[in-house]
């Protein structure tokens, strides 16, 4: 039967636009139960025996929610108890409008065999479509559909003859008015609420439940905390009108009190609006999208350099009124910065985030504060029966709203991650918290994978140059088995080099668009953690395939330059090849090989040949003026049997990293040239930018108090002046001062050459730079081996790959992923040296003074590469006389002056009191203030064990 | 225009008994032929009408869309034609074998209806000198056997009674910004008063005497005609001679009497036709095309 569905849009242009849709009505839709004998269908969904012990509903039934329930109660939803279910297509349709992630989770739900949830699909039934009457607004009609529906099952379950009980449907809605005219037709109707208390075996359901408007009333006093949101269309307008800035809330990690709104402006021209204070931070939570409004001028404020958590119990607003004070020391004219406060939001970005509970005081209370792992995040309160069985365990929260009245946002408990300190529990929060894509593959994905056994078929060599004969080897650390690059020089007959980098030819395997692509695209990078990687794309690939080992043939991408002896390039050329790698060699083997005079044999001279132009060329590119800065990069060494980190040092770097750096650059200088030339709209390139000069304050100051000078007019000058620092009896000072003036740089970005006009990369001193050399750790590089080989006819282009938005676009979430990436690692590498103190008690270590903040200093400790933060304002002493000055900057604490680079003495212990935020903690030696410092402790040989059971 | 060959002997035929007040398919001189009318016909249109009036079919859909109103008249919407001669109504039309026929249409059209006597274009206004309602009123031939203008305004007439505009809003936000905001209520819309939208009635000379609804065969017998528009009050709104041909006054004087006399019989009952099609609301079966 066909009808026509009507409705009227409004159009872009501002138009009304009649849209008339066919509607075919059927009599084949089958009800999905395996209890029905009518229905002609060949597979059931719905069990026969659904039966959950529940007081309200004794009998066998199936739950029907509506839109709302689905919506805020995904969560219980997604419990395995919870099963046979009818999703109706109405709730379907409704879910999928408002929004896109709980109708993820719900198709996957539908999904899920055991689960059996079914959909139905109503507004197509013969019986159960209805048409939308006068005077009816769409809710309501979507309401009444949903009775129907359900009207329709209790009737089509009770005439199956099959059963003499009957299933029985049970209709989940909150909204008081639709179930009472359920209740009038008939129907078994039950709050959703009402329904999952009634199930008595499965208490701990009931923590799961999102909070509705009614509860969260009794949460909290009337009293209203918040000044209100204003509504969307107000705001709208405002932004429209320039009255209001719409930008990114981002919570400061050091304070609580305080945020920045990111407002994106046209072109290069962004600001940043500070926030102060709760009442103007107004209930935005990291990552939203909100309005604010500036304040006038003479109520602006600079950033305090307080350090300020929220900490302890659940807070009365008297104690928050005395940290706002703290704030509000008037600052220097000039440090005032642009302050606003929020009057709406715009979207909210609420994800489930990890954390631990803070139990409650009060026994027998069941409303407690979740601490999230991210300390932007504010903590959120939930309620939960189980908090004995939680305390301890990592867990997800969700939140369900902040109403005004509310010291802190309500949310409900999502699911368990394990117990804290866990390696795995901590491995998995640190991957979601940085929102690193880390599930296995899927199956869609591995079945693009090549069948093995897989070899190189005479089709591949058609297009492809044969190398196989060249010395081709590969230089890696330790224990890789990723490897994507590999090396071959030989001299040629007219006396000049041949030079040769060969990466590996993943665009080959990965085609665009399919889901393998997709979900590298999605990925962006491979993830490194101590002791586990993440893959971009399946192992198969990473580990075999695609990977130049030594001894296999493989497919490469080849860069070959010729070059005379001064390391200067004749020639350069791009082909699709296949290698056989000679060998796989570590930095250090490589290393032995060429200091060993005694082996000629051909992988050596090649290698000795690459390193002698490596040499020349890392010397003209520092001419150039490329920086060498520093960072401490750690190793651990794990043990084999429990992986719990038994040593660490820092990494150190042979001669032999440097030429296998060399020639990547020089390899990815070369593509992106030859990218942008062919594709001056759509290569991928990556900038690095130069940092603006107000960034090289902090290295200046450092310099002048050790009456250093240091040029900051170009990277040339920086990289120079840099070189000649020294300062007698400090050999390590030269170290600490690039590792500052690396604090001071911009991130290098992807972009798209067709969005931007600024090329440059900074650190690099290169006009123009691309990533080619690591296409099976990163994704942009296999963007860049496709336009490269459109580039010189060996492969085909496609749409997207031509589309700058859609580079654009990918760009930025690789620069996202990029930098969550590296963020997860610095965690993974924090996490681990927790480890590793823990198990070393308590050390007494030299370190340098890096940071002078008002109520603290920063402390680096060269030998583990670790920083941490030394505090004088610990909340059980009394504070002692702290003298901040802001130009040194010198922190005066009693009589001893702290300044930046100076040589202090630390107790390093770690800090397990908390352990919701386990913590190396620093305490002052040495100088010795009366006071404040401790005297040095013997150093403790037995670990300290983790209270578990606070 | 479809034309078909008539011979002296027909014509004579024709001519004798029009004296007689005794036309071929046995009406008398005043009178129309079967007419059907069927509204709502096209669900993708506002409002749309089919008519038949012995073989003639005409289709009129009126799409309602927002747009500016004239500088002249800033409180007023307006109304566009547009006349498709499909050549399924005839093989003349092919092609462009129609567009003139077309224009020609059309251009009576805008004289008869779009005038703020005929159609209440004040109500079509949104807000002044900004946005106001354009309806464009397409017509489509689908079959032509003569009495094109009679067959077309009754459609026309109809189908801007059937037409239902969604009703909208003005939001003036601080700035002074307007903002058109849709009602989301399908069934919230707003009507036309068709109450003065006048009827053409067609009158051709054949021999002394005047005919209406000519036939193609008393067309082609006819040595010049007169479309009068008349409202359901009996005033004249236009009157246009076509075709070739000349007219002495006194005849036109006769005939624009004789229209006026037959344009205000058609107006009641068409009237009462379509408000009770309207009142059956959901349950009116379709008859459609293929009825």
């Amino acid at each position: 039967m066909l009808k026509s569905k009507t409705f009227v849009k409004k159009t872009r242009s501002g138009g009304v636009m009649k849209i008339v849709r066919e509607h075919y009505l059927r009599d084949d839709i089958w009800c999905g139960s395996e209890s029905c004998s009518e229905c002609k269908q060949e597979s059931t969904v719905l069990q026969r025996d659904a039966c959950i012990e529940s007081n309200l509903c004794p009998y066998a039934h199936y739950l029907i929610p509506d839109t709302n329930v689905v919506l805020h109660q995904i969560d219980v939803l997604e419990d395995p108890v919870i099963r046979n279910v009818i999703i109706v297509q109405t709730v379907l349709q409704e879910v999928r409008h408002r929004s896109a992630p709980v109708y993820k989770r719900l198709k996957d739900i539908i999904h899920e065999k055991e689960k059996h949830f079914y959909t139905f699909t109503n507004e197509h039934h013969n019986e159960t479509f209805v048409e939308r009457e006068p005077g009816e607004s769409a809710n309501d009609r979507n309401d009444r559909a949903i009775r129907v529906a359900a009207k329709w099952y209790s009737q089509h379950l009770k005439t199956s003859k099959s059963d003499p009980d009957g299933l029985k449907v049970v209709l989940l809605t909150n909204d008081q008015g639709n179930k009472e005219k359920a209740e009038e037709s008939g129907l078994l109707v039950y709050k959703c609420e009402e329904y999952i208390k009634s199930l008595i075996a499965n208490p701990e359901l009931v923590d799961q439940l999102a909070l509705s408007n009614d509860d969260k009333n009794e949460i909290t006093s009337s009293k209203m905390l918040f000044p209100e949101h204003l509504p969307l269309s107000r705001i709208q307008a405002g932004i429209k009108s320039g009255s209001f800035l719409q930008g990114t809330f981002r919570a400061s990690r050091d304070n609580y009190l305080e945020a920045t709104v990111f407002v994106q402006g046209e072109g290069e021209d962004s600001t940043e609006v500070l926030l102060q204070g709760l009442q103007n931070l107004n209930r935005g939570v990291h990552q939203d999208v909100v309005a604010v409004q500036l304040l006038p001028r003479d109520q602006w404020v600079a950033p305090s350099s307080f350090v300020l958590q929220d900490e302890g119990a659940a807070k009365d607003d008297d104690a928050e009124e005395e940290e706002d004070r703290v704030l509000r020391i008037s600052a220097a004219e000039a440090a005032r910065k642009p302050t606003g406060k929020v009057v709406g939001i715009i979207k909210r970005s609420w994800r489930p985030f990890c954390g631990m509970l803070n139990v409650s005081h009060i026994k027998e209370s069941t409303r407690h504060l979740f601490t999230p792992a991210d300390r932007r995040v504010p903590r959120i309160r939930i309620e939960t029966r189980q908090a004995a069985t939680l305390a301890g365990q990592r867990i997800m929260v969700a939140i369900d709203g902040w109403p005004r009245h509310s010291r802190y946002p309500n949310g409900h408990f999502v699911r368990s991650l394990g117990s804290a300190g866990d390696k795995e529990t901590e491995q998995e929060v640190l991957l979601l918290e940085h929102d690193v894509p880390h599930q296995a593959f899927s199956q869609a994905v591995l079945s693009f994978l090549p069948k093995m056994p897989w070899s190189i078929t005479p089709e591949d060599m058609v297009k492809r140059e044969d190398l196989r004969h060249l010395t081709v080897c590969s230089v890696d650390p330790p224990g890789c088995t990723d490897i994507d690059d590999a090396l071959h020089c030989r001299e040629l007959d007219n006396g000049n080099l041949e030079v040769g980098v060969h990466i590996a030819d993943v665009s080959h395997f990965i085609r665009p668009g399919n889901a393998l692509d997709k979900e590298a695209a999605n990925r962006g990078t491979t993830v490194y953690l101590c002791g586990k990687r993440i893959d971009m794309v399946p192992e198969l690939l990473s580990s075999n395939l695609c990977s130049l080992r030594s001894d296999v043939e493989r497919m490469a991408f080849s860069c070959i330059w010729e070059m005379n002896h001064k390391a200067e390039i004749l020639k350069t050329r791009f082909t699709k090849s296949v290698i056989n790698s000679k060998a796989s060699l570590t930095y250090a083997e490589a290393q032995m090989r060429i200091d060993d005079t005694t082996r000629t044999d051909d992988i050596t001279k090649s290698l000795r040949g690459l390193n002698k132009l490596a040499k020349i060329l890392k010397k003209q590119r520092i001419q150039n003026g490329a920086l060498t800065l520093s960072s401490l990069e750690v190793r651990f060494h794990i043990d084999s049997e429990t992986h719990d980190p038994i040593d660490l040092q820092t990494k150190e770097l042979m001669e032999t990293n440097s030429m296998v750096e060399e020639f990547m650059l020089l390899a990815n200088i070369s593509v992106a040239q030859k990218i942008y030339d062919e594709f001056p709209d759509c290569a991928m390139l990556r900038k690095h930018p130069a940092p603006p000069p107000s960034n090289y304050d902090i290295l200046l100051k450092a310099a002048k108090s050790k009456a250093v000078e240091i040029h900051t007019d170009s990277a040339k000058a920086l990289a120079d002046s840099l070189d000649v620092a020294k300062v007698d009896n400090f050999p390590y000072f030269n170290t600490l001062l690039r590792i500052l003036a690396t604090r001071c740089m911009m991130q290098a970005v992807y972009f798209c050459s067709g969005m931007d006009s600024d090329f440059h990369h900074y650190g690099l001193a290169s006009p123009i730079y691309t990533h080619f050399t690591s296409p099976i750790r990163r994704y942009a590089d296999i963007i860049v081996h496709r336009l490269l080989a459109v580039a010189i006819g060996a492969d085909s282009t496609y749409p997207d790959l031509m589309d700058k938005h859609k580079q654009s676009a990918l760009a930025n979430n690789l620069n996202y992923r990029h930098k969550m990436s590296q963020y997860a690692q610095r965690a993974s590498v924090a996490f681990h040296t927790q480890l590793f103190f823990k198990s070393r008690g308590i050390l007494n270590e030299e370190g340098f003074v890096l940071f002078v903040r008002k109520n603290a200093i920063i402390v680096l400790i060269p030998r583990f590469g670790l920083e941490g933060t030394v505090f004088f304002d610990t909340k059980d002493k009394a504070t002692p006389n702290l003298v901040f000055d802001e130009e040194g900057p010198t922190l005066k604490v009693e009589q001893h002056t702290f300044c930046i680079f100076d040589k202090v003495k630390v107790t390093i212990s770690l800090d397990d009191s908390n352990i919701q935020h386990q913590k190396i903690r620093m305490s002052l030696i040495d100088p010795v203030i009366p006071g404040v410092s401790v005297p040095a402790p013997d150093v403790e040989p037995q670990a300290k064990k983790p209270k578990l059971d606070r | 225009m479809a034309a078909v060959q008539v011979s002296e002997a027909e014509k004579v035929y024709i001519l004798h008994g029009i004296r007689d007040d005794l036309r071929v398919d046995g009406r008398g001189c005043e009178d129309y032929r079967h007419m059907e009318i069927e509204t709502d016909v096209v669900s993708n249109t506002d409002g749309s009408a089919k008519v038949t009036l012995g073989h003639t079919a005409v289709l009129v859909g009126i799409k309602a869309e927002i747009g500016k109103p004239r500088p002249m008249v800033p409180d007023e919407g307006y109304l566009e034609f547009f006349v498709d001669c499909s050549a399924n109504a005839t093989p003349e039309f092919e092609g462009r074998g129609g567009e003139e026929l077309g224009t020609e249409l059309s251009n009576t059209l805008y004289k008869v209806f779009n005038n703020k006597h005929s159609v209440d274009l004040k109500s079509l206004c949104i807000s002044t000198g900004e946005h106001c309602w354009v309806l464009y009123v397409d017509v489509l031939l689908l079959q032509c056997d003569g009495n094109l203008y009679d067959a077309i305004s009754v459609a026309i007439k109809a189908a801007l009674f059937n037409t239902k505009i969604p009703r909208v809003h003005i939001s003036a936000d601080d700035e002074g910004g307007k903002e058109i905001e849709l009602s989301d209520d399908p069934y919230d819309c707003m009507r036309l008063n068709v109450e003065n939208v006048p009827c053409i009635v067609t009158l051709c000379k054949v021999g002394h005497r005047h005919v209406v609804d000519a036939t193609l065969q008393e067309k082609a017998c006819s040595v010049a005609s007169l479309i009068i528009s008349v409202t359901h009050k009996g005033t004249v709104t236009c009157t246009r001679k076509v075709g070739g041909g000349s007219l002495d006054p006194e005849s036109i004087f006769e005939m624009t009497e004789a229209g006026k006399r037959v344009g205000k019989a058609l107006h009641a009952p068409l009237m009462k036709l379509l408000q009770q099609e309207e009142s059956l609301g959901k349950k009116h079966q379709k008859v459609g095309f293929l009825g």
